[in-house]
């Protein structure tokens, strides 16, 4: 379950759940957009359409959580954080899949973890 | 509206790990206690000014409670430290342009006992990034300065003594405030050996959680003169916004939205970072206090390690956030009060530096004798 779903982010999710990785892009200036939102803080268009982005990208921090804030997952783990190759800075974080500790400026690529309750979130290896 | 406002009383309750009693009677004891120390009572309040992130007593509830039947000017901003000095910034405001002649601000909390921003037990704050954030297990405080704190380390090749120098001299700074929460001194090999929390940040990283409330009464510079303390004029007040960790306006993870507002704050106030006497920082997590050196122009990009070792200028020498207790912010408006009645000429006072709500608060505050 993931809370607070809106209308400007549901697409991206359903998306998401689908093992597609899309984000909005400016269709007057060309930039990506995160988090999801009507409109371009850039130019000011509100012309945009759902692209798919390569899943590539680099670390740009990574932590590892020792104490347990939240029910279901349990500690210590890592999260990473990864600024898509497409424009560094939309950062995305996610579970860390890689086989060591992640490292900063480590290249990464998105996988798919699917929840069990169909929907999928990211994570980085 | 450079000094033309005055922060004239300050109002404490005792900081502790349950009060026991309401946040409404936290802000009637601590606002009360502020009117006292400004040789005010509460029927020369014309004003209220507070934060909250759904944790607190809504403003006009304070305001009906303290018997104003028409407030002049009531503030009610939604936001966490971030906000904290906006109460103060606003307060001036409404004195400086005439809306209202004497505003007080506060902020109240049982964060220990209560309302934790860790979030236990009660749902997140309403901010729409958490939807990409909360499935991954990252919610909390410690998890987000810790993205910054891995940042700000490996970019600079720092260690984590640069961190717990912080620690260990907030906490000795503490052990002679009887007001702090925590007062017993700690060595940085204590520092080295505590518990993690979220790498790289330890146990002694974190700032605590507190119940308890800090008021400030603010009025005209001209009406300040008249009362017992020394007045600490509003020079400088600002605001500032837009970098958060996933805001795509972020050039990089170590730099914060202060870094933009700052150069605002000094122009306001006609002062710069060389002038200030005290400062209070917001640390409610010991990477913030170096960041914001550097990103309020104290030294350079990286600088601020080297800087902490060898400044002689006091550095939230209440304990801060660390060690005297976690009042969102208005504890360190009071300290740099407290530390301009003392003697001290300038000080700075800051919010959270914007780095993951999206906005910042600052003020620079200078004595009136
Ligand atoms: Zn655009």
């Amino acid at each position: 379950m993931i809370p607070g779903i809106d209308r400007d982010s549901r697409p991206w999710w359903e998306a998401l759940s689908r093992h597609e990785l899309v984000h909005q892009r400016c269709d007057d200036c060309g930039r990506w957009r995160w988090p999801p939102r009507a409109m371009c803080g850039e130019c000011g268009s509100f012309a945009w359409s759902w692209q798919p982005v390569t899943g590539d990208g680099v670390v740009v921090s990574h932590i590892r959580t020792h104490h347990s804030f939240l029910p279901g997952i349990e500690a210590p783990y890592s999260t990473v954080f990864v600024a898509l190759a497409e424009q560094d800075d939309v950062v995305l974080p996610g579970f860390w899949r890689g086989d060591s500790e992640p490292a900063i400026g480590q290249a990464v690529r998105a996988v798919f973890v699917d929840q069990e309750g169909g929907e999928s979130l990211l994570g980085w290896r | 509206m450079r000094d033309r406002a005055a922060i004239v009383g300050v109002g404490y309750t005792p900081f502790t790990k349950d009060s026991g009693v309401s946040t409404l009677a936290l802000a009637l004891q601590a606002i009360s206690a502020a009117c006292a120390d400004a040789g005010l009572t509460v029927a020369d309040l014309d004003g209220v000014s507070t934060h909250r992130v759904g944790d607190s007593v809504q403003a006009a509830v304070v305001a009906q409670a303290l018997g104003m039947h028409d407030p002049r000017f009531v503030s009610d901003q939604f936001g966490g430290g971030s906000m904290s000095h906006t109460t103060v910034a606003q307060a001036a405001m409404a004195v400086a342009t005439g809306v209202a002649e004497t505003v007080v601000c506060w902020r109240a909390i049982n964060s220990r006992s209560e309302f934790r921003m860790g979030g236990t037990g009660r749902p997140p704050p309403d901010v729409v990034e958490f939807q990409y954030q909360v499935p991954y297990g990252y919610a909390t405080p410690p998890q987000q300065f810790a993205v910054m704190a891995r940042a700000y380390l490996e970019r600079f090749g720092l260690g984590r003594e640069a961190l717990g120098q912080v620690a260990v001299r907030q906490r000795q700074s503490a052990s002679t405030n009887e007001r702090a929460v925590m007062r017993t001194p700690f060595t940085m090999d204590d520092y080295l050996g505590a518990r993690w929390i979220v790498e790289p940040l330890c146990l002694l990283d974190c700032c605590l959680e507190t119940d308890g409330a800090v008021a400030l009464v603010v009025t005209s510079a001209e009406r300040a003169r008249d009362l017992p303390h020394v007045p600490a004029l509003v020079s400088g007040a600002v605001w500032g916004g837009g970098h958060t960790l996933f805001s795509n306006h972020r050039g990089d993870l170590t730099t914060t939205a202060a870094a933009d507002s700052s150069r605002r704050l000094w122009s306001m106030a006609g002062v710069g970072p060389d002038d200030v006497d005290v400062a209070c920082l917001y640390d409610a997590f010991t990477p913030l206090v170096l960041v914001q050196l550097e990103d309020y122009g104290f030294c350079g990009k990286g600088e601020a390690a080297g800087f902490y070792a060898d400044t002689s200028m006091p550095i939230n020498p209440h304990g801060g956030h660390l060690s005297e207790g976690y009042v969102h912010g208005l504890n360190h408006v009071a300290a740099a009060v407290g530390a301009l009645r003392a003697g001290a000429e300038v000080a700075l006072s800051t919010g959270q530096p914007g780095y993951v709500a999206g906005s910042t608060s600052a003020v620079v505050l200078k004595a009136d004798r």
